[in-house]
């Protein structure tokens, strides 16, 4: 709550400023944003194609809302050392139409040339590019695997995070920590599809060298997850404890809290015109829980030729087990024991991306993308599947423009 | 007609190829700076936000010394720094460098702060400032 009204507060504050920019005019506030204006199609109606937690995907008609967002930042310069910023971002997300959340509201502090401290809301830094991937701009690839990032529900934690940075010769080290508790709806794309409210205190640590053209990264981050209203799984879980299996219910359920944890590595460089980008995560439950554990990793290389950059990744989730197993009992009610079984098995997907990034005009990038989609177990990660499942492969052919100003 | 606009053009070409390709850029730093030089790699951390040691003062937005400059220092265009940035602007890490419109303005910014670093014309360089870097 107090975290709530602490990033109401800058929000308020910075809002206050700009408006005031005119009169102000002292050089301390600066407003900057940023955007993608898109269009994405794909071959099939049978299922659709969304990013990570989209209540809409496209299908085989043109759609805008796949990749179309707008950012709006404001920072404001207090003194030498303090600064206040708030972000707003508007896109489709968890709803049928565009919604705009308040994505970074924080107070900075320098403490010194080498460290930072951060106190509000901030996106956690879960992968390598968790913190910008909605900055279509500052990206090559049009959109994030979501073999990797469909991996973490968490976006950002109201809380603090440091940020040390230090040159050591030609190394530039930086590491960031937080710690805050994140808070946020998810899509379930079961059946109809429904929203899901999560709370979940997070921390994380992200460790990063930078070699002139070349930068590797590791980062750990641990999430507390709470979720009451998934209802598709509620329903199971209920009907789980009536027929006796409680202590499997109580397994599955996010209801009373559970520890998920995400270890990732990933590099980019752009060295000599080529530029790459690469990761591998997993994602491991702590406690027992119907989240099956993941491994997920993509590729991409890119050449650069003057202002036009043809680009080419590969992407893949897979399964790697479960924390839970079904009693054997369980056997006996062959319905019930499939459903779970199913529940506790991963979807499975890989996605061949060919595009090209031409730095068109000043501040402008035209982006075209084709991803070849090929679901596994589970019809891997499309939504609006038949109840058969889909294991055939999917086309989907995009076309935005992003923009900074 | 034909002549004067073509004479035109060729002295707006080579107007533009001139400052382009024989002036020389030079890093200066505030007199009470105690760097006494730098590599071009060093100069470049700090106008690519990779070090806070410093504070980068910029050239105007498209002007030809600001992109010839990062040509030399970090080999990158303007939309490459421009991407670079909305990474470290868009997730809070920093904010980009003060612009001012022409080497005299950036000559007085960075003599009146002893942490700033900026680049100009070596023609426009005088004892208010002090010159760490020669870019060729």
């Amino acid at each position: 709550m107090k975290k709530h009204l602490l990033a109401a507060a800058v929000l308020a504050a910075t809002a206050a400023l700009s408006a005031q920019a005119g009169v102000l005019d002292d050089g301390n506030l600066s407003i900057s944003g940023f955007g993608t204006v898109g269009v994405a199609q794909s071959n099939t109606d049978d299922v659709k194609f969304a990013r990570y937690n989209q209540a809409d995907g496209v299908g085989n008609s043109a759609r805008i809302g796949l990749d179309t967002n707008l950012g709006l930042q404001a920072t404001y310069k207090i003194n030498d050392w303090l600064s206040g910023t708030a972000q707003v971002l508007t896109r489709k997300a968890t709803e049928h139409s565009f919604t705009t959340d308040l994505t970074w509201a924080f107070l900075k502090a320098r403490i010194n040339d080498e460290v930072s401290v951060r106190v509000g809301r901030v996106v956690v830094p879960t992968f390598l590019i968790s913190d910008y991937q909605n900055v279509g701009y500052a990206n090559t690839m049009m959109r994030p695997p979501i073999e990797m990032y469909g991996q973490a529900p968490i976006e950002n934690s109201d809380g603090a995070d440091i940020n040390y940075q230090h040159a050591f010769g030609d190394l530039n080290f930086t590491a960031q920590a937080f710690a805050g508790v994140s808070r946020g709806k998810l899509f379930v794309s079961t059946g109809a599809g429904s929203t899901a409210t999560y709370r979940a205190p997070a921390r994380g640590i992200s460790l990063a060298g930078e070699y002139g053209p070349f930068l590797l990264r590791v980062a750990h981050a641990r999430a507390d997850m709470e979720i009451n209203d998934i209802q598709p799984i509620n329903a199971l879980t209920n009907t789980l404890t009536s027929v006796g299996f409680g202590q499997l219910a109580s397994d599955i359920t996010f209801s009373t809290g559970k520890k998920i944890a995400f270890t990732s590595i990933g590099g980019t460089m752009d060295w000599n015109n080529v530029v790459g980008q690469a990761e591998y995560a997993q994602r491991r439950a702590k406690d027992k829980v119907y989240l099956p554990d993941t491994n997920a990793w993509y590729a991409m290389l890119g050449y650069r030729f003057g202002k036009v950059l043809p680009y080419y990744a590969h992407a893949s989730a897979k399964g790697a087990g479960s924390s839970i197993t079904a009693p054997a009992a369980l056997a006996k009610i062959p319905a019930l024991n499939a459903g779970v079984a199913n529940l506790l098995t991963s979807a499975e997907q890989t996605t061949d991306i060919v595009g090209v990034r031409w730095d068109f005009a000043k501040q402008l990038a035209l982006k075209v993308q084709v991803d070849r989609v090929k679901p596994g177990a589970k019809s891997g990660l499309l939504i609006n599947v038949p109840a058969a499942g889909y294991t055939k492969d999917v086309t989907v052919v995009a076309a935005v423009v992003d923009f900074v100003f | 007609m034909k002549k004067i606009a073509s004479a035109l053009l060729l002295s707006a070409i080579a107007a533009a190829a001139v400052p382009a390709s024989a002036a020389e850029i030079v890093v200066i730093v505030s007199k009470q700076n105690p760097a006494t030089r730098m590599f071009s790699e060093q100069a470049s951390q700090f106008f690519l936000g990779k070090s806070n040691l410093f504070t980068p003062v910029d050239q105007a937005d498209g002007s030809a010394i600001r992109n010839e400059f990062y040509h030399k220092v970090a080999d990158k265009d303007a939309a490459q720094v421009k991407a670079l940035w909305s990474k470290l602007v868009f997730t809070g890490k920093a904010t980009p460098p003060k612009e001012y419109p022409n080497s005299a303005e950036v000559k007085k910014a960075v003599a009146a702060d002893p942490k700033a670093i900026g680049y100009i014309d070596k023609s426009a360089v005088d004892d208010t400032v002090k010159v760490i870097l020669t870019l060729p």
